[in-house]
């Protein structure tokens, strides 16, 4: 292995690091919302809200992420002008609309972990739903729904990875430049891996930090 | 948008089967080898020996914290130049090794599920520790294991469309080829997804199955 140049290619990859955590960060934003808005679908006394959020779940959680990022980036285009994005914009519509799918189920699995007393007690004192969703079950259940948002947001962060293929230049699609331009694979992969390693390792932390935050004192 | 061509799909049907066949065997060997990984580092994680423990451990944070993308590099641009591998065989070593990480955390967490009272039991049996674990605690623990386990490998089995990147004809690659050399992206699109769709419910089908099989019977 070529240290030097180990060490040169470092700054090359760091260049994409912009924009990999541009592509975490709206997709964690989006997918949130997303996630929240279908997990309350899901738990709707309206059958028909219920149905559109078990549909999206089904279709969603079951392909691949690489082909939704094919079909937005070359399919949704033809359905109008409207649609055709840039390739930052379709990798985060592909990442947000896939990871909404987990998120919501992390988030409705919260919210019916919360024991039904607190329910009829918020009823009994004459909450609307909202106002009792809100200011009742919402924050309890952020107890639960932590440890497996934050995993499902790790997840997503390795996913941006996969914005490479349809042409974004984030950390992966620079060395992807890298090794294709150079012929040197192992010190690229290398200095590649520990960025990530690194970002996903702080993040674990972080999780682990949240799940301290939350956790009920006894 | 023009009208939805059919047509274009039975025309394209024989290749997407090949191609799907394809994603099929990597699915299936890459879990072999994820499985025979995961129990290996699950039974290290909680060895006797630290040193053994240490190794589990790492392999598990390095491989759970890279993008499988990742991975898939460097099993192909690294070991599989060192080792001549078919882009077939690397697929199926960066996915085994990718998805084995995940598998360890899964089969420790089964095996760490069964009552405390069940090892002192086959202990007092006069059982080794190898007896028991086989005889006594990983049939139990399977039944702990089996949503987490078969969830992962839905995960895994879409991940395989990870594998065009490294130049396999799988279906996702395949598809994208199709649409491009067929200008029907939204036809050859949502016939693939059609068809991870199918394969994937066929596997939470399976999951069904296999939790009421090792259900405990009241």
């Amino acid at each position: 292995m070529d240290v030097q140049f180990f060490i040169d290619v470092f700054p090359k990859i760091l260049e994409g690091l912009t924009l990999t955590l541009s592509l975490f960060l709206w997709t964690l934003l989006f997918s949130t919302f997303l996630g929240l808005v279908l997990a309350l679908m899901r738990l709707s006394p309206i059958p028909p809200l219920r149905w559109v959020s078990a549909v999206y779940g089904w279709l969603l959680r079951g392909i691949p992420l690489l082909l939704l990022l094919f079909y937005v980036f070359f399919a949704l285009p033809e359905f109008g002008d409207f649609f055709i994005l840039s390739p930052f914009r379709s990798a985060v519509l592909g990442l947000t609309l896939w990871t909404a799918s987990y998120q919501s189920e992390a988030i409705r699995s919260g919210i019916i972990s919360v024991e039904k007393g607190q329910y009829e007690a918020s009823e009994a004192l004459g909450m609307s739903r909202a106002h009792q969703m809100r200011k009742i079950i919402l924050p309890q259940s952020v107890r639960i729904i932590a440890p497996p948002f934050t995993g499902n947001a790790i997840n997503a962060l390795k996913q941006t990875s996969l914005a490479t293929v349809i042409t974004v230049a984030e950390m992966t699609g620079i060395t992807r430049g890298i090794i294709s331009s150079t012929f040197q694979t192992v010190e690229p992969l290398f200095a590649l891996a520990l960025v990530y390693l690194a970002l996903t390792t702080v993040l674990v932390f972080a999780q682990s930090g949240l799940e301290r935050v939350f956790r009920l004192k006894t | 948008m023009s009208d939805f061509d059919f047509d274009i799909i039975r025309r394209s049907w024989p290749l997407m089967r090949e191609a799907t066949w394809v994603s099929v065997q990597v699915f299936a060997w890459s879990l072999v080898l994820a499985s025979f990984i995961g129990l290996l580092f699950a039974l290290m994680r909680l060895s006797n020996v630290r040193a053994l423990r240490w190794i589990a451990g790492i392999y598990v944070w390095i491989f759970r914290g890279l993008p499988a993308l990742v991975i898939l590099f460097f099993a192909f641009f690294w070991v599989g130049r060192v080792l001549d591998l078919t882009s077939f065989q690397a697929a199926i070593l960066g996915l085994g090794v990718s998805s084995g990480a995940y598998k360890a955390e899964i089969i420790r967490a089964g095996i760490l599920a069964v009552d405390n009272g069940q090892r002192e039991a086959s202990d007092a049996l006069a059982m080794t520790r190898a007896q028991s674990m086989r005889r006594i605690i990983l049939p139990q623990g399977i039944r702990v294991m089996i949503p987490n386990y078969v969830s992962n490998s839905t995960l895994l089995f879409k991940s395989t469309s990870l594998a065009t990147v490294i130049g396999l004809n799988e279906l996702t690659g395949k598809s994208r080829q199709l649409a491009n050399s067929t200008f029907k992206p939204i036809e050859i699109l949502t016939a693939a997804g059609v068809i991870y769709l199918v394969l994937t419910s066929v596997l939470v089908g399976a999951q069904v199955l296999l939790e009421r099989r090792y259900s405990v019977k009241a």
